[in-house]
Formats: C-alpha cells, sequence, structure tokens
C-alpha cells in the first residue's frame, strides 16, 4: 500500500487500547531493488519500542527482506540497493555515514537455522563480544552467563561449557544463537523464522523467550506460523508482492483484519 | 461466509462451516414451529397435543448439543481466526438463544394445559398477535443469519419495540379482565406468564441479531444502540477495500 510520505501505515489511534509505544524504527518510503528487481515497495511503518512486530505473509512478499535491511545484512551483495529511510534513535540507518559495526552491535540477528560456530558453548557466545568490545576473564565469564540465563539457556548448558556447541539439541542450538544475538546487548532483536525448524516444545520455549525478552527488546520477528504471530507478537504486518498491506494490533488483525486481502491470506482463503 | 466471498483452500473446511450455518438454520425452524404450535394448542385446548409438543423441544435441545460438539471440534481443529472465528463464536452464542426460544415455546404449550382446563375466555385471542410478531421476528432475523445480512438482522433488533409494545398493551388488557371478574385471575394468570415468554422470544431474536451484526461487522451492535440512533440503520463498515 503507498501511504504517502508522512503517514506510516498504522494503528487505529482511537483503540483505547492500542499499545502505543515510543517509536524504535521509523520506516519511511522504503524501497528496494535487487538487480533491478522492485522487492519492497514504499514500506512505511513505525515500529513500537520493547514489542514484539510480527512480518506474516506467503512465501516471496518480502518480509525476509525488509527483516535484513533492519540490519543491512544485504549490504554483503552487490547489486542491492535500498532507498528511503529507517531511522534508530534519530539516524537513519541507511545513511552512508552510518557505522556498520555499530548497527550491529545495535540491532541482533537469529537466523531461520540456528547456526552455532564449529567452536564450545561458551565461545559461541564470548566471539561476538571480544569482537566488539575487550573484557577481563571475569567480567567475561559474567557477560556470557548473563547471555545464557537471558535466552533460558544456562541451567542445561552450565556444566558443559567448554563442550562443542554441535552437540545442543537444534532447540538448544536455537537458543545459544539467541544468547550470542543478546550478549552484544542489542536494542533490536529480529528473529527471522526462528523455531521453523524446531519441534513443538523447542518452539514453545522460544516463544516464552521472545515474551521475557521484550521487556528489554525491541523484538521483529518474520514468521509463516499464523498461530505463533498471534501466540507472541503485539503488532503484526501483513506484507504482499513487496507491499505492506495492513499492520495493526496483533488482536485486531486475527480477529478483524481491515483489509480483505489479510482477511483471505489469514483465513486460508489465498490463492 | 462473512468478510471474504472466497472459498478455504481446505475444501473441507468450507463444508463444516457449511455444515454448522445448516444446523442453525434448522434449529431455528424449529423453534419457529414450536412456537406456532404451541399457540395452535392453546386455541385448540388440546391438551394431548400440548404434551407433543413439550417432548418435541428435546429434538431442539438435541441439535444444540450438535452444534457445541460441532462447535468445540471446529476451534480444537481448524483454530478460525477473523471471519471464521466470529462465524463460529457467533454459531455457539445462537444455539443457546434458539435453545432458550424452544424452552419458553415448550412452556406455552405447558400452561396451554391448565388454561383448557377451565372455561374459555375471549382474551386467549391476544396471544396469537404476540406469537406471530414473535414468530416474524425469529424467521426474519435465521435469514438474516444464513444471508449474513446485518442490516435486515438491524431491523430485526429494531423493530422488537413493537412487540414490547403490544406485550405491554395484552398486560393491561389482562389486568382489566381480571379486575372485572375474578373468575378470569386463573386463566389470566396463565396467559400472562404465556404473554411473558413470547416476549421473552422476542428478546431472544434480538440477541441473535446482535450476534449476527458482529459476526458480519465485528463490531458489537450495543455500540450502536449507545449513539441513541434507533430511527435508521446504522451504516455498515465495509469489511474490506473492494479496490485491493
Amino acid at each position: 500500500m503507498h501511504t504517502g510520505s508522512e503517514t506510516a501505515v498504522g494503528l487505529d489511534k482511537s483503540l483505547p487500547s492500542a499499545p502505543l509505544a515510543p517509536t524504535k524504527l521509523e520506516v519511511r518510503d522504503l524501497n528496494f531493488y535487487y538487480n533491478g528487481y522492485h522487492a519492497l515497495k514504499n514500506i512505511s511503518m513505525d515500529i513500537p519500542e520493547k514489542k514484539v512486530t510480527a512480518i506474516i505473509g506467503p512465501s516471496g512478499c518480502g518480509k525476509s527482506t525488509l527483516l535484513r535491511i533492519f540490519n543491512r545484512i544485504y549490504a554483503i551483495y552487490p547489486k542491492l540497493e535500498a532507498k528511503g529511510s529507517i531511522v534508530l534513535d534519530g539516524e537513519n540507518i541507511l545513511g552512508p555515514g552510518y557505522s556498520m559495526n555499530r548497527l550491529r552491535s545495535k540491532v541482533g540477528m537469529v537466523f531461520q537455522k540456528p547456526v552455532p560456530f564449529p567452536m564450545t558453548i561458551f565461545e559461541n557466545v564470548a566471539y561476538g563480544i571480544r569482537h566488539h568490545e575487550k573484557l577481563s576473564k571475569a567480567d567475561m565469564e559474567s557477560r556470557v552467563e548473563q547471555a545464557l540465563r537471558s535466552a533460558a539457556l544456562w541451567d542445561e548448558v552450565k556444566d558443559k561449557l567448554k563442550q562443542s556447541a554441535l552437540g545442543l539439541s537444534g532447540g538448544q542450538q536455537q537458543r545459544l544463537c539467541i544468547a550470542r544475538g543478546i550478549a552484544l546487548k542489542p536494542e533490536v532483536l529480529l528473529l527471522d523464522e526462528p523455531t521453523s525448524a524446531l519441534d513443538p516444545i523447542a518452539t514453545s520455549r522460544i516463544e516464552q523467550l521472545v515474551e521475557e525478552l521484550k521487556g528489554e527488546y525491541t523484538i521483529v520477528i518474520v514468521t509463516h506460523n499464523m498461530q505463533q504471530a498471534a501466540r507472541v507478537s503485539d503488532l503484526t504486518a501483513f506484507m504482499y508482492m513487496g507491499e505492506l498491506i495492513e499492520f495493526d494490533r496483533t488482536e485486531k488483525i486475527f480477529t478483524k483484519p481491515g483489509k480483505k486481502q489479510t482477511e483471505d491470506y489469514i483465513t486460508g482463503r489465498f490463492g | 461466509m462473512s468478510g471474504s466471498s472466497k472459498e478455504h483452500i481446505i475444501k473441507s473446511y468450507d463444508d463444516e462451516l457449511t455444515r454448522l450455518t445448516g444446523e442453525i438454520v434448522r434449529m431455528g425452524e424449529l423453534s419457529v414451529t414450536q412456537l406456532e404450535a404451541a399457540i395452535d394448542v392453546v386455541e385448540r385446548r388440546d391438551g394431548q397435543a400440548a404434551q407433543r409438543v413439550v417432548l418435541n423441544d428435546d429434538a431442539i435441545d438435541q441439535l444444540e448439543q450438535e452444534i457445541s460438539h460441532d462447535v468445540v471440534r471446529l476451534l480444537a481443529l481448524r483454530a478460525p481466526i477473523a471471519s471464521d472465528l466470529r462465524n463460529v463464536f457467533a454459531a455457539l452464542r445462537i444455539a443457546a438463544d434458539i435453545e432458550r426460544i424452544g424452552d419458553y415455546a415448550a412452556n406455552v404449550a405447558k400452561r396451554s394445559i391448565p388454561l383448557s382446563m377451565v372455561a374459555p375466555i375471549a382474551a386467549t385471542g391476544g396471544l396469537d398477535h404476540l406469537a406471530e410478531l414473535a414468530a416474524h421476528e425469529v424467521r426474519e432475523v435465521l435469514l438474516a443469519y444464513r444471508d449474513r445480512d446485518a442490516e435486515r438482522a438491524y431491523q430485526v433488533w429494531k423493530n422488537d419495540i413493537e412487540l414490547d409494545e403490544a406485550y405491554t398493551g395484552y398486560f393491561r388488557q389482562l389486568l382489566t379482565y381480571m379486575m372485572e371478574d375474578p373468575r378470569n385471575i386463573t386463566p389470566c394468570t396463565h396467559l400472562l406468564f404465556m404473554a411473558k415468554n413470547i416476549e421473552r422470544i422476542g428478546d431472544h431474536a434480538t440477541n441473535i441479531a446482535e450476534n449476527v451484526w458482529f459476526q458480519v461487522t465485528g463490531e458489537p451492535l450495543t455500540k450502536q444502540r449507545s449513539k441513541g440512533d434507533l430511527t435508521s440503520a446504522p451504516e455498515l463498515p465495509k469489511l474490506g477495500d473492494k479496490a485491493d
């Protein structure tokens, strides 16, 4: 949906229950092209601070692309171009002067498949921290423990920190990746289909974790699982063919969506 | 279906929702038939027929059980959302209202038995008019439900006042009869209860109208009431932008 340059697709502010929080990421007129293909079209949205925002939509709608622009992962590939602005704490992260290192420490990302580094559990978490700061051994240990605790993994791994991370179960590996992400104390946490490779129990653990983490982080989660979006998010964005069709409180999207396209998609009438 | 004219990708889901609608309509028609049968036995002063009407209420209760079962199954297996969720939720509530309508119809039939044991009085005829109004309301609201017609449901909701006024008029009439001759007190008391039952049927029809409204629009109908606009139908909110 083209929303003009000033207004974001956004919440019905007339509803008193709308959980309005200060905006953490302000997306304006975002357009994205790869090899000339127009993948994202005029996206404008305000992602609120310390809330969970879910992005849903069929495959190829651009939801993962949008998520990847939030930490500029695309910048490692040539011929990719983002136009528009994404303002994080008053600064445009797409601007040429914005340091990539700074962005990566502010915005963490967890991918669909857990990708632990082939090293010990401890080193998996410590690796990223070392890249950004120099800590004493004791400080590092406490920082790793804190991250593992926040990721609800500490109790399961505290006795085998020196063992390889590759020996962990899929669900544990994914929580390790979340620990690695939050060890850098980011402000925004991006989750790209974090549970699609996990069983229902491991999925519930991650969802519980998301609920706990939102007290401290602004979370954006891309998911194919509609019920998951309904369970974990405060706000839901529906995207289709590179456009943001609807963005509103999750409760509204799942009980009374404003757009027919949203309704058709979430009720399984798409096609 | 409200919300979207498109079919679900999973065909059996549509079959189940259609079946649910059919069950509700069937149950509703049965309840109107019961009301009309009840009025018929009052006129004919037929105690045996009245018993049959009372027993027939079991069929309505049975249908309500089946609907509850179907709703639980749909919720558990299909996890309906948006308009589908409103459909299923409304079905459960509407079934409960129809069940009450059936109970009231059976009550009218039950009271006709002692009424037929005393001398007939002219005031009995007034019950007819009330029952006609109530039956019309129920039929209309069932059509509104079947066709997902919020406007028609709103008309039923708005017109219930006619039944209320007719009831109040009949109430006064019965009081007059009782004051005129104390021998009228027994039959008039029965008639008063029966009239109240029929008036309540109208209230349940308006409940159903509210649920149809909610199902179609996603908004509570009571919101309109608080605006105090009872003179004309509120504009229906659009369910989806057709330009999409």
